[in-house]
């Protein structure tokens, strides 16, 4: 079966109705599926109604998410997942209409383990709600993306999200211990490393927890996670430094990423670009000489013990690699602004300098440490061109975060962020502005990367592309999508899986 | 009536930090005036209430430390931007 309707009867609302026990939690109305239609990254907003959803509803259970689903393949309507829409690619945004599955509501802490340190909740919880809560026992959930105070549990699943402290405590991956889920076909399921929703290690069966992290909502919905619980750091701290040249600052990153320094949770390379931004326009503005060419920003956090004695290593580390210290007060205040991204008013300059307002593309790939030069210089010399073809671009600078779980080198979430004047976005400019995304990604493939660290390559620009990085992989994933979405009905058109359907299969895309 | 009128608390002109910045209250930063005329119009801020932002900034970040963890360790060291010699050679910047 397949789905064909363009829009849902009041048959099917009825039916929703049901389930989800009263009007409240079924909304068809324009306001509620408009703003649950894009997300933050830059959207065409020219033709914002080609993915509107059909209706939002909001479970409060897995028993519910379940029936949906259920409803969904009966119907043969498409089911879109979405937690925070805090997302940098575009997991959440419908591409056929359908039933949004906002889980907002289900965001309570179903259990607090202190014994096995884990706690258990609902994907629809957010991070600070739930650290919040987790504060007075001690302990703490580490998991810590720039959109820290708006995303969701669910969202952080669905994306397999990066974590600025990653490299000291893990990324959502490493930090999801297991979870429930609703299969595209309704049903429902524990997974985890082997069996056990408290087990961190097994070597029973397939891994399949890492199966269902970062599908961008095309396997299931996760209604349920346990989590890992770490102690509470009895101390931060954070140290920024400045260099004259950007190739000292490269050695210097990678001088301090592989110190062997265990509680060191993150490094951060600035380039030239993103000091230039930060001077003129962003709201963490460094205000520092022209003769600061790039800066390395570092945090440590744990038992005061610890860190204490590896922040004067630290120092010392930055000094002899040539890094000049900002002070306490800068170093302190903007890492804790490091937590809050989403909280930037954002502007962008013309070429005239004039201030426009402009949303935020942050193309994200993962690059070793070794291409990072390279692929800076490549990155914003195609910024450049398009911004010199099409006046509505800005080109906000490059950000080099460490990547790894657990050991801060190696590869490096390497983004560089691209301020983009939406309301004057058309078919030309978006088309062009996809191409420019494009030959981006191309370059995180030339140079032995990933074209995403953290946000996921479903968006035009990358999605092209995955094939190509996945190779051989992504005959698998197809195989892997037709058999455990036998209707396609789980956020369809995502990730080009309808290719899944086609051939020897003889189905047609859902709508 | 709730409101306020900007001459209650007309803000300080505003001192030249660069060409993109200017400052009216020490750390706190605003585009320059002169760009901001065609496409976003700057509006005028008493500076009771520009104090309130920022304050209210600034409470967040303290408040997101405090989140974090127990405490925050100072080196207690100035900052050393003075020591850095002449730039590189600038690239050329989109």
């Amino acid at each position: 079966m397949t789905a064909t309707a363009t829009a849902l009867g009041d048959g099917v609302l009825d039916e929703l109705r049901g389930i989800l026990g009263g009007d409240e939690y079924v909304l068809p109305d324009l306001p509620a599926r408009v703003n649950r239609t894009r997300v933050p990254a830059p959207f065409p907003v020219h033709r914002w109604g080609e993915f509107l959803p059909d209706v939002a509803v909001l479970p409060r259970t897995t028993e519910q998410v379940s029936e949906v689903v259920k409803l969904a393949n009966r119907h043969g309507i498409p089911i879109v997942p979405r937690a925070g829409g805090t997302g940098l690619a575009d997991g959440a945004v419908p591409l056929r209409g359908g039933i949004v599955v906002d889980v907002k509501l289900m965001n309570r802490i179903l259990d607090i383990d202190l014994v096995d340190r884990t706690v258990t909740v609902q994907t629809g919880i957010n991070m600070l709600t739930l650290n919040r809560e987790l504060k007075a026992h001690g302990v703490i959930y580490p998991d810590d993306p720039a959109s820290y105070p708006c995303s969701i549990v669910g969202g952080r699943i669905g994306t397999s999200g990066w974590s600025l402290i990653g490299g000291r405590y893990g990324h959502t991956r490493d930090l999801v211990i297991s979870m429930e889920l609703v299969l595209p076909t309704g049903e429902v399921i524990e997974v985890g490393d082997g069996g056990g929703r408290k087990v961190r290690k097994s070597s029973t069966g397939f891994q399949l927890k890492h199966l269902f992290m970062g599908h961008q909502g095309t396997l299931g919905i996760a209604t349920e996670a346990t989590l890992e619980l770490v102690p509470r750091p009895e101390v931060e701290f954070a140290a920024f430094f400045a260099f004259s040249d950007y190739g000292t600052a490269w050695e210097a990153t990678g001088a301090l990423a592989k110190s062997g320094l265990a509680t060191l949770a993150g490094v951060v390379l600035f380039d030239e670009w993103k000091l230039a931004y930060l001077r003129r326009d962003d709201e963490a503005y460094i205000p520092q000489p022209p003769t600061v060419r790039a800066v390395i920003a570092s945090a440590m956090y744990g038992a005061r013990d610890e860190v204490e004695p590896a922040s004067r290593r630290l120092m010392r580390i930055a000094k002899e690699t040539g890094g000049k210290y900002l002070g306490d007060e800068i170093s302190q205040g903007d890492w804790a602004s490091r937590h809050d991204r989403y909280a930037t008013p954002l502007h962008g300059r013309l070429k005239d300098g004039q201030v426009v307002p402009m949303c935020w593309h942050c193309e994200d790939a993962s690059i070793p440490y070794s291409q990072l030069p390279a692929v800076r210089e490549k990155w914003h010399a195609i910024a450049k061109r398009y911004i010199d073809r099409y006046g509505i671009f800005d080109d906000w600078g490059m950000f080099a975060y460490t990547n790894a779980a657990y050991k801060p080198w190696g590869d490096y979430l390497t983004e560089i962020d691209i301020g983009i004047w939406e309301q004057e976005l058309d078919e030309e400019s978006w088309r062009g502005w996809v191409q420019c995304k494009r030959e981006i990604a191309e370059v995180a493939l030339e140079h032995g990367g990933s074209i995403t660290a953290c946000h996921g390559a479903t968006r035009a620009g990358d999605v092209e592309l995955v094939p190509q990085e996945m190779g051989g992989g992504f005959e698998v994933m197809k195989k892997i999508k037709a058999a455990l979405d036998p209707n396609n009905v789980m956020n369809p058109g995502k990730y080009l899986l309808d290719q899944a359907y086609e051939g020897e299969n003889g189905r047609e895309a859902v709508r | 009536m709730i409101g306020f009128t900007l001459r209650a608390q007309r803000p300080p002109e505003p001192r030249r930090v660069n060409d993109d910045v200017v400052e009216r209250f020490e750390h706190v930063l605003e585009v320059a005036p002169e760009k901001m005329t065609e496409h976003v119009q700057q509006q005028d801020i008493p500076a009771w209430d520009t104090h309130r932002i920022v304050g209210g900034r600034w409470d967040h970040l303290d408040w997101m430390h405090d989140h974090w963890a127990d405490s925050v360790l100072s080196t207690g060291i100035e900052p050393e931007i003075a020591e850095l010699g002449e730039p590189m050679p600038s690239e050329e910047r989109s």
